[in-house]
């Protein structure tokens, strides 16, 4: 979900998994494209027109609607969430499609934020307390799929890169809530069902979203999600002081992917568990202190994605006070000046905006599903050498549910 | 304005040769542990350079008198493990020869430092502890009668006693506990304040997550001196890399003589930072 294409990423420092969109994916010929838009003549109408509410799959589901204890923190988190919630219902315009989004347009300021908003809003949608957020991320989400045309967007992009993994990483976010198209479910059995599926990619951390995409669409998984977890940021447990901010990145996707967005945080095994709740305070507080808004929203929401991760008054303050009075939270720094182009607004901020609103959301649904308790300083002890992976997951995954098990 | 920060600059100067000259004792590159013959006497500057190192110019004598890797961590007060190591050191034949007279005249050195620079009644509580620190490791590491002045002007005793210890220690949140523990780096020494080390003892988790606030921001002399602390422990988290971390800070410091003590202590007297 870093954005390759915000400030200070250029180069495509994207490590993430929640970016559909490979940093590759650009350079590849228009011409490979057997089918260019246009030539598929107007949309049809979404296979399911209404993004479905999944259904609770174990106990340490988050789904909102429920009354938990209240949170001590309520408001500021309510005031975070709705304000961006607006701010990016207002920036609608910014997240249309362009005609030529499967041929020449770039993808990283198209196809990835379109994804980016599918796959957080889905989670405020489900997770959120309050009724008006909700239906607010409720009315985006089903506006991303409008723009995917009901999912024919993604047989274009098959066709046209039948070896790429991001339209398969973008159809699982609406799979994942019912909303399916079966063409391009055919195109997908044909191409994911290849040997040359299974060849290993470089960046781990995003083939733990394609595993997702894979088990949210119903595909057989191309790899072993645990021994992948292993190699990633995440997994290697690096000496937290040496963490620069594009590992750092890594290692929020990989929570994110291990806990399916927050939704199911005792996924997390148990050592990994420990590792972040022992470091996460100094990586928040350090990459607050930068004013990278971007990441430390993406910590914080890390942090309720954690079970027993303690709850950083402080650190949200902070994060909260770098929201500006139109709900937009600056990627980096004081983001782009007041007055700045509509466009130059949305990269700078889009991306931060939409990560506040998860971590909002997330940070106060973690009070209610006994995620994330207490405000003390203390934090559990330093793990020891970590259980192998698949172990630890066998051993904390809750109910199974088959929605929720990891390969 | 421009005085001031040549005097600065020269200062620094002088406290790097001297943090350099010790740090060479503790490794044994030098023959004898005299602080006096690091530095001119006579200097104002050497005497500041004193002051603002603290404990740590006596620092051979303290691994000298015992203090190295499998000391016992320090318990009790502070005047019992003083004494302790004052009886070590009295014992451990220092007394005579070219090593009684590099004493006594380290022992002259560090008197004058105190006694130039005594904490005014402003003094921040950094620099008090300071001047504890170094008062109490010239009892307690230099040989009988070689030590510092019976607490000139009470400022010793006024500094911090275990009641002054427990405020802070107890309620900084971790980020501000970190800096001022590694402003306090020198008290680290064996036996100097017990209850300062108990107290950060019992918050290792929060001195290791400023281990890894100062890293990051490439403040290399706060990352040394919280890692000394930490060097002390036993229980400090294995995920936080101690060993390399130290090693990192020192190679990345460039060359900064404060780091390099800082990780030379922490090396000599707790076997942490190079295996």
């Amino acid at each position: 979900m870093s954005g390759g294409a915000g400030p200070g990423r250029a180069g495509g420092g994207d490590p993430d998994g929640a970016a559909p969109l490979p940093s590759g994916v650009s350079d590849l010929p228009g011409a490979a494209q057997s089918d260019p838009p246009g030539s598929t003549g107007a949309p049809r109408p979404a296979v399911a027109g209404t993004p479905a509410r999944p259904s609770a799959p174990g106990g340490s589901d988050r789904a909102g609607g429920h009354d938990g204890p209240a949170h001590p923190d309520a408001a500021l988190l309510d005031r975070v969430a709705l304000g961006a919630l607006t701010r990016i219902d207002a920036m609608r315009p910014s997240f249309r499609l362009p005609d030529d989004v499967a041929t020449d347009a770039n993808p990283n300021t198209t196809l990835k934020p379109l994804g980016e908003l599918a796959e957080l809003a889905d989670v405020v949608r489900t997770a959120h307390p309050l009724p008006a957020a909700r239906a607010l991320a409720g009315e985006l989400f089903a506006f991303a799929w409008k723009e995917t045309r009901g999912g024919e967007l993604f047989a274009e992009l098959v066709r046209g890169e039948p070896q790429a993994t991001y339209p398969v990483e973008l159809y699982g976010v609406f799979a994942r809530a019912g909303l399916r198209n079966p063409a391009v479910e055919e195109l997908l059995a044909a191409t994911t069902g290849l040997r040359l599926w299974q060849v290993a990619r470089e960046d781990h951390t995003r083939t733990l979203n394609v595993l997702n995409a894979e088990r949210r669409i119903g595909l057989p998984p191309h790899a072993d999600f645990a021994e992948v977890l292993a190699m990633t940021g995440l997994g290697r447990r690096p000496e937290p002081w040496a963490l620069d901010r594009r590992t750092a990145y890594g290692l929020t996707h990989d929570v994110f992917h291990v806990t399916d967005w927050g939704r199911v945080p005792g996924l997390m095994p148990e050592p990994l568990a420990g590792y972040l709740r022992l470091w996460l305070p100094a990586w928040t507080a350090s990459w607050l202190e930068e004013r990278q808004w971007d990441l430390a929203g993406e910590l914080l929401a890390v942090a309720a994605c954690v079970p027993q991760a303690p709850y950083d008054p402080a650190a949200w303050r902070e994060f909260a006070a770098a929201q500006r009075r139109d709900g937009a939270v600056p990627e980096v720094g004081d983001g782009p000046p007041e007055g700045a182009p509509p466009q130059e607004q949305f990269i700078g901020c889009y991306h931060s905006t939409l990560v506040a609103a998860f971590a909002a959301t997330l940070a106060r649904a973690a009070a209610g599903s006994g995620g994330a308790p207490g405000t003390a300083p203390s934090t559990p002890e330093a793990t020891p050498a970590p259980a192998p992976p698949s172990a630890a997951v066998a051993e904390h995954t809750p109910a199974p549910a088959e929605s929720e098990v990891l390969p | 304005m421009a005085e001031q920060a040549q005097e600065n600059s020269s200062l620094s100067a002088v406290v790097a040769d001297v943090a350099a000259g010790v740090a060479l004792a503790l490794d044994g590159g030098r023959d004898s542990s005299a602080l006096s013959g690091v530095l001119a006497q006579d200097d104002p500057l050497a005497l500041a350079a004193i002051r603002v190192l603290g404990a740590d110019v006596l620092a051979p004598y303290a691994l000298r008198a015992g203090g190295g890797p499998g000391t016992t961590t320090d318990t009790g007060t502070d005047m019992d493990s003083g004494m302790a190591h004052r009886r070590t050191a009295r014992a451990s034949g220092v007394g005579a020869g070219p090593a009684a007279r590099g004493a006594r005249a380290d022992g002259e050195v560090v008197r004058k430092a105190l006694a130039a620079y005594p904490p005014g009644a402003d003094a921040s509580e950094v620099s008090l502890w300071s001047y504890r620190g170094l008062v109490e490791a010239s009892r307690a590491y230099l040989p009988a009668g070689q030590g510092g002045p019976e607490s000139p002007a009470g400022a010793g005793d006024r500094a911090a006693g275990p009641a002054a210890v427990a405020g802070w220690l107890q309620a900084d949140p971790w980020p501000q506990l970190a800096h001022r523990a590694s402003q306090l780096a020198a008290l680290s020494l064996p036996g100097l304040a017990p209850a300062l080390a108990t107290g950060l003892a019992a918050r290792t988790e929060d001195l290791s997550r400023g281990f890894v606030r100062a890293v990051r921001r490439r403040d290399w002399l706060q990352a040394a001196g919280i890692g000394r602390w930490l060097a002390r422990v036993p229980d400090v988290p294995d995920t936080l890399g101690l060993d390399t971390g130290l090693v990192y800070v020192l190679r990345m410091s460039g060359g900064d003589a404060r780091v390099a003590l800082h990780t030379a202590i922490a090396r000599r007297f707790h076997g942490r930072g190079a295996r």
